[in-house]
This record gives structure tokens, sequence and C-alpha cells, in this order.
């Protein structure tokens, strides 16, 4: 939405201006960005999060590690194979085993679709927020449908599917699902096209995007930025190709990397990402194994300790289990791909000027997710 | 991979004994686990060998031992590994230095682990309710990620 609704306005001394957006606003999501101002120039950025927390670090010391799947996808909606594959991927680690070729190949199927669907959606509002184009959102909702439904067609579930399990996949591709997907690809492909047509070459929307809210590359790395937002500014780092787990080892594809920084780079890396993405979907489905499409787990995790991390569509998803042999996680700690953007934003009004009118811009630009970074 | 030995070379003659162990458990995860008086000191040489990017920081309630223990996770852009940086502080004083001045990412996440599991950051710049509601009393709920947090309440 272009236009702010102010909730609370307050006067500070010195003539800053305390403005809270959120946490029911149409551009805050479940939190509240409180933005101090100088008249026109942001001064401070504070962003409370913690309107959701549910304490899901502590559930899953509660839950075994099979159940602790479901709770653990609820952090982030749209992107929920991606945590699932975190947790299991570390569970996987300690219990030193690996997963079949042929669910290897069809994670890598379900994790790229996840990265579109959420793409998508961070396009669609990054593209409103700039108030030029009402109808990219709807856009971008409309077509990242086929891709709902060929995760209906695979896992049941248009969200949240608990499809990644320790040792596997629940369920082998469905007959006619791989027709279906190039089909969709070969869709997706064109309406990317457009995008880039339409949305990113155009005049408008640079004007808004173009210099906003740059983050150098060493300022990146030194406050942790994560995924998109740390390619955006140059650092050639994913975890993909990084720590290859599922089939990217086998796998051809690039990174997307732009050196500008700016909340176009930004949004210029996700749609590129997308191409990407579409490119590797294609490959697993071509070069599939067959075999069987998951092993037999036992229920305790011997005692230790490991960081497994995967590239989700915002970034670095990190976890740290500790597990004592028994089957419930002694301590599971969560680094959250948000959490850590959320840090970039509040700290970007010290090393630039930014306008009040840009903050919308500048927030979607992060692709902020408050429910991965509440927990 | 000679470098991270390089590393460790550095660290031991540089801190001796505060390092308490130095495990190269895959090329790409180091763990250094070591004492907390001496932890910013070290994290300063190691923010100097290149381990630039802050990635998580938290803390593990061992209450059977009586201790927390504390860690930073941090990737180097020249190795392109992680190293988990830990230390043991005592579950009855549980106060350690904060490490924002050499890494500022953890920030966040120092605040975290200061509200959820009742860790003391020194020099923290900005220890303030993050997650917990306003009116989350200490002293009667506890610390959610404490070991000793009950759940009672909380059961349908």
């Amino acid at each position: 939405m272009s236009v702010i609704r102010v909730e609370e306005i307050e006067e500070l001394e010195g003539g800053l201006m305390r403005v809270r957006i959120g946490p029911q606003h149409p551009i805050s999501g479940q939190g509240t960005i409180i933005v101090t101002t100088d008249g026109e120039i942001v001064y401070e950025i504070d962003v409370d999060i913690g309107y959701s927390h549910r304490g899901i670090e502590k559930i899953l010391e509660n839950r075994t590690y099979l159940q602790g799947i479901v709770p653990m996808e609820r952090m982030v909606m749209l992107d929920t194979s991606h945590v699932d594959m975190a947790y299991v991927r570390a569970i996987e680690e300690l219990l030193g085993i690996e997963a079949p070729p042929r669910a290897q190949y069809i994670r890598t199927i379900i994790l790229e679709m996840n990265r579109i669907i959420s793409h998508t959606y961070a396009l669609g509002l990054l593209a409103e927020s700039t108030g030029w184009f009402p109808a990219f959102f709807l856009w971008t909702t409309g077509d990242r449908e086929p891709f709902l439904e060929l995760m209906e067609m695979l896992t049941g579930a248009r969200w949240s599917y608990s499809f990644i399990i320790p040792g596997g996949v629940r369920a082998d591709l469905p007959s006619g699902f791989k027709e279906k997907a190039l089909k969709a690809i070969e869709y997706f492909r064109e309406r990317l096209d457009v995008y880039m047509d339409a949305w990113m070459e155009n005049a408008l929307f640079e004007v808004r995007t173009r210099g906003v809210g740059v983050i150098p590359s060493s300022k990146a790395i030194e406050w942790g930025a994560a995924g998109p937002n740390l390619r955006a500014s140059g650092v050639r780092y994913d975890t993909r190709k990084n720590e290859p787990y599922a089939a990217y080892g086998e796998l051809d594809f690039k990174i997307a990397v732009e050196t500008a920084g700016d909340a176009y780079a930004r949004g210029a890396v996700r749609i590129q990402e997308m191409y990407i993405s579409l490119d590797i979907i294609q490959q697993a489905l071509e070069n599939m194994p067959s075999g069987p499409i998951k092993v037999n787990v036992p229920q305790r995790v011997p005692p230790g300790e490991v960081y497994s991390r995967v590239e989700s569509a915002r970034g670095e998803l990190g976890v740290y289990l500790v597990s004592d042999g028994t089957d419930k996680p002694y301590r599971v700690k969560i680094s959250a791909p948000s959490f850590r953007n959320f840090f970039l934003l509040e700290m970007l009004p010290t090393i630039q000027e930014i306008k009040f009118a840009d903050v919308p811009v500048l927030y979607m630009s992060f692709d902020p997710w408050f429910l991965d970074a509440d927990r | 991979m000679e470098g991270l030995s390089e590393i460790k070379r550095i660290l031991i003659e540089k801190f001796g004994d505060n390092i308490i162990e130095y495990k190269i458990v895959s090329p790409k995860r180091i763990i250094v686990k070591v004492k907390s008086e001496k932890v910013k000191d070290i994290a300063s040489e190691l923010k100097r060998l290149d381990f630039d990017m802050p990635v998580s920081a938290g803390g593990v309630d061992y209450i059977k031992k009586g201790i927390f223990e504390v860690f930073w996770i941090i990737w180097s852009s020249r190795y392109n590994v992680i190293l988990i940086l830990k230390t043991e502080i005592s579950r009855d004083s549980p106060e350690v230095d904060s490490l924002v001045n050499i890494w500022k990412g953890v920030q966040k996440f120092e605040r975290e682990t200061w509200e959820l599991m009742g860790i003391n950051f020194k020099g923290h710049p900005k220890l303030k309710r993050l997650l917990l509601p306003e009116d989350w009393d200490y002293e009667k709920e506890g610390y959610p990620l404490r070991k000793d947090f009950s759940l009672k309440p909380y059961e349908r």
C-alpha cells in the first residue's frame, strides 16, 4: 500500500517524531515497525517482534523427532518444506544416515517449488509497496497456483506439507506429475519474462527502488544478512552450493548475485532465483533416479550436537540440535533468516539517509516474515 | 585445511589453556571451546583471522551439570567454514561478555538469549524485552528455555 495509515504518532524532544506502523497495518505483518523520524528523514528504526511467539524451540523439546516436524513447520507457512528440510537434515546428520537418491531428487523438486511459491509472494508485495503496481500482487498470486496444485498432487496439501521426513520422503511421485510439472515450468517461465518486461524494466519501479537502502557487501557480512539480501550485496554465498544437501550436489545451477545492494537488486535476485529454480526442477525431473524413497530410521538419535543449515527462500536457516540420546531433542536452536534480516532494517539508518516514504519499499525488499522471526 | 590448523596454532600460542578444545568436526565445521573469562579476546582474534559473519548465538541449559553453555556461530567468508565458539558459565551467576562489539549481527540473538534463558550479556547495548509479553513475570513463570521451566500451566 502506498499510503501509510499511521496507527500512532508520538512527538519526542528535539523535533523528533515516533511513528508506530503496525501491528495491524497493511504492510506490517504481525509485528510493529517503530520509526523515529526527523522530519522526512528516518532517524531510527526499531522492529518490535514477538506478537506471534509460540515457543517453537520449547515445543520441540517436548515432541519426538518425527512429531516435531509439524509444529516446526508453522514457522514459515509459505516455505514449510525448507523448515522441514533444515530439521530433518540435522536429524539425519546426527543419525549418520542419508536418504536414497530418489528421495533426494523429490526433495529438491519440492524445495524449489516452495522457493517459487515464496518468492512470488515476496515480489508481489514488493511491487505493491511501491504504489505503482496494485495488480501485480494478483498476478503473482495467480501464477503460483500451478505450483500449489502440483504440491497438492504430490503431498496432499497446498500448505504445510510435512512431506520430508528423516530417511526420505513420505510418498513417491504420482503418475502424471512430470508432465504436469513440465507444463507448469513452461508457463511460469513465460510469466517471468512478462514480469521482467512489465515490472523490473519499468522506469516507475526503478525510480522507487534503485538506490533505496543500499547495503555494501562489508556491512552485509558484518550484520549477518541472509539469503537473497546477502547475495544482492554481491556476496557469493548460497548454502545449496557451499554445503550441498538433497540433490543439489549433482545438479548444475548458478547462484544469482547482484552487486548494487539496493531494494532493486534484492528484487532482481529473487526473479533470477526463480528462473534458476525452474531449471533445477526441470533437471531433477529429467534425471530422476529410480529406487526406494525412504529408509528406516531408529526412533532414538545418538547423543551429540550438530549445526545444520539449508538455503530457504528467505535465506540460510540454521538448526543447532543437541541430542541426549533419547527420542526427543535436548535443545533446538533455530536461527531464522528473517530474524537476521530485521537487524539489517534496524541498522540501515545508521549508514544511510532514508526517507520515510521509502520505509515500505525498504521493508518489503527484505522479504520479512514475522512468524519466522518470532518462532 | 592447512589454514584451519594454522588457526589452531595461533590460538593456542596466544591463549594457551584458555582454549579448552579445538575440534575440526567436519570440513565445514569447527568447534572451539574456551574459558568464559577470555571469550571476548578470543573472539576478537577470530574476527582478525577472518571469521567475519555472525550467523547465530544462543544457549543450552545443562541443568544436571549446573551450567549454561553459550554458543556463537560464525561463518568465515575466507575459509567458507562455520565456527562454533562455545563457553560454559555457571548456572548460579549466568553472566558472560557480550560479543556485539565484535560481531554486530549477534545483537538480536544475544538479546533473545538474555530474555528466554536469563543469561546476562555484559556490555550489550540493547537488552530489552523482545519476544515475551510485556507483563511476563520471571519470578512467577521463569525463563522459558531453561530446563526447569514448567509446561504444566500450558497443558490442556
